[in-house]
């Protein structure tokens, strides 16, 4: 029975999952590969055992790019970003982060995502997300929110773009159907270190162009919405998104702090109009949910209060 | 000019908080649609005033879809979404906004840049991925019992809240004067 599903499984994703019909993609070997770093030794079945589970998650979610795919390149890209401003080396600020963070994502339909947060020792006003679940803010957003609340929708925001495979969708319109493939097996060799490396570098900068040139205007007034249901789905008052957003309207567009943020996202007043459109009033009966924690006073709105 | 505005609003205390605070990051804002102003933050709630379009307002406080505004000498609540606070729409008329802009952004029209320069788009070209990084920021991760726990202390409550469609095939016309789609018409008919 389960032989059988699987080998359904293998039939139903196979010719899905060789974005690269005519070359030499060796999914096991790729798989394996992804497993561990650059151990070449690593266990032989458990490649194979993450190349069907990845093939069984690619049917059961009936997309060409399964979850193991997704979260190979979303790492890179993360590696990407965090190769430009690491993390804040601060530990109950990254926990805090990922306590609220988890709780957002944990209302949304895909619980089991490896959901990691984290906050970027960078001034400027900013915020990423990539598919497979890791999502940054900066610590110069951060420091302008007024409570948890805002935090939690920003978070929101993000998660929506990963949860709805806007990055994914993305690099797939701007480089073709091959983008995958040729991105995975970049990825894998960069890890693997060696002659490869320059050229898996070479694949995640490709990849990184949609983090220079933002997403689809309409994936990000997806992102807001979603993104204030979720909050909402939280407890939190979800209108605290307008809140954010309204900092950021105030915001002097010149100021180079935003440069990035404002380059590769719509207007926040063109934001707002989509949100005084599509939302309105609709989640008004959320709107007595929680703004000020004691957790955010105790950890951001001591650093907020330091850096004044 | 505290005391003159305390004399006008029927909550004298929570005013007073407001105003520290508002005088802490002055915020300025302008009213998009005319609306009244409300005693309180309620739709139902008493009308002290009106507030037209165009109008500008200093920025008291927001609690949840609510903003409270002080609007030359009449105070009250209004909606969120009735104030856009863009420098732009602030600039464009003299007054309040004008002040407060140049306390929030400093010189308004040239480059600001203070402290470190943050992550920009050659940043993200040119860097070199940091994996170690990515190790660090898996090892931050919590499960989803421990996130539910912290969340139960903070007294957060998981609520079922139904999804909201985006319009569809409103493809090019991201203009958003209001003449078109039938969301749209649905939407405005919700405010007076």
């Amino acid at each position: 029975m389960i032989k059988h599903r699987i080998a359904q499984a293998l039939l139903l994703c196979a010719p899905l999952l060789c974005v690269q019909p005519a070359s030499a993609l060796d999914f096991n070997n790729l798989l394996k590969q992804m497993n561990g770093s650059d151990n070449s030794s690593s266990n032989k079945s458990d490649a194979i055992n993450a190349g069907i589970n990845a093939l069984k998650s690619a049917a059961e979610a009936n997309r060409t790019i399964g979850p193991e795919e997704e979260k190979t390149i979303g790492d890179g890209l993360a590696a990407n970003l965090l190769g430009g401003r690491p993390l804040v080396p601060n530990q109950p600020l990254q926990h805090y982060v990922n306590l609220v963070g988890r709780w957002v994502a944990d209302q949304s339909e895909l619980p089991k995502l490896d959901w990691r947060f984290g906050v970027t020792n960078d001034n400027d006003v900013n915020s990423f997300s990539t598919p497979g679940g890791a999502i940054l803010i900066t610590k110069g957003l951060l420091l302008k929110l007024r409570d948890e609340a805002e935090l939690a929708c920003i978070l929101g925001h993000e998660i929506t773009h990963t949860l709805k495979h806007h990055h994914t969708r993305a690099i797939q319109a701007a480089k073709g159907k091959d983008a995958f493939g040729q991105a995975l097996q970049g990825v894998v060799a960069y890890k693997g270190g060696g002659a490869k490396q320059q050229l898996g570098a070479n694949a995640i900068k490709g990849l990184a162009e949609v983090q220079v040139r933002g997403l689809d205007k309409k994936d990000e007034f997806e992102a807001d919405v979603n993104g204030m249901v979720l909050c909402a789905r939280a407890g939190y008052n979800p209108y605290a998104l307008v809140g954010v957003l309204q900092t950021l309207d105030a915001l002097n567009p010149q100021d180079g702090t935003v440069a990035l943020m404002f380059a590769t996202h719509p207007t926040p007043t063109e934001r707002l109009t989509k949100i005084d459109e599509i939302v309105g009033d609709k989640l008004d009966s959320y709107s007595q949910g929680i703004e000020e924690t004691a957790r955010f006073d105790a950890i951001v709105g001591k650093m907020e209060k330091a850096a004044k | 000019m505290n005391v003159l505005t305390i004399h006008k609003l029927k909550w004298p205390s929570v005013l007073a908080l407001g105003l520290a605070s508002a005088l802490a990051l002055a915020e300025s804002g302008t009213v998009i649609r005319n609306a009244d102003l409300k005693e309180k933050p309620f739709l139902d709630a008493t009308s002290t005033g009106k507030v037209a379009a165009g109008a500008q307002v200093n920025i008291v406080g927001r609690q949840g879809s609510w903003m409270q505004v002080q609007a030359g000498p009449s105070a009250g609540w209004i909606k969120l979404l009735n104030v856009r606070t863009g420098t732009a729409a602030a600039s464009s008329s003299s007054g309040i906004g004008t002040l407060a802009n140049v306390v929030t952004t400093g010189s308004s029209g040239t480059t600001v840049t203070t402290g470190v320069k943050g992550l920009s788009k050659e940043d993200i070209q040119t860097a070199v991925p940091n994996y170690k990084e990515v190790e660090k920021l898996s090892t931050f991760a919590v499960s989803e019992q421990d996130a539910a726990k912290s969340a139960k202390q903070v007294k957060l409550v998981a609520v079922e809240v139904a999804d909201i469609a985006l319009p569809t095939s409103s493809s090019s016309n991201s203009n958003s004067g209001g003449s078109g789609g039938n969301n749209v018409d649905d939407m405005r008919r919700r405010r007076p």
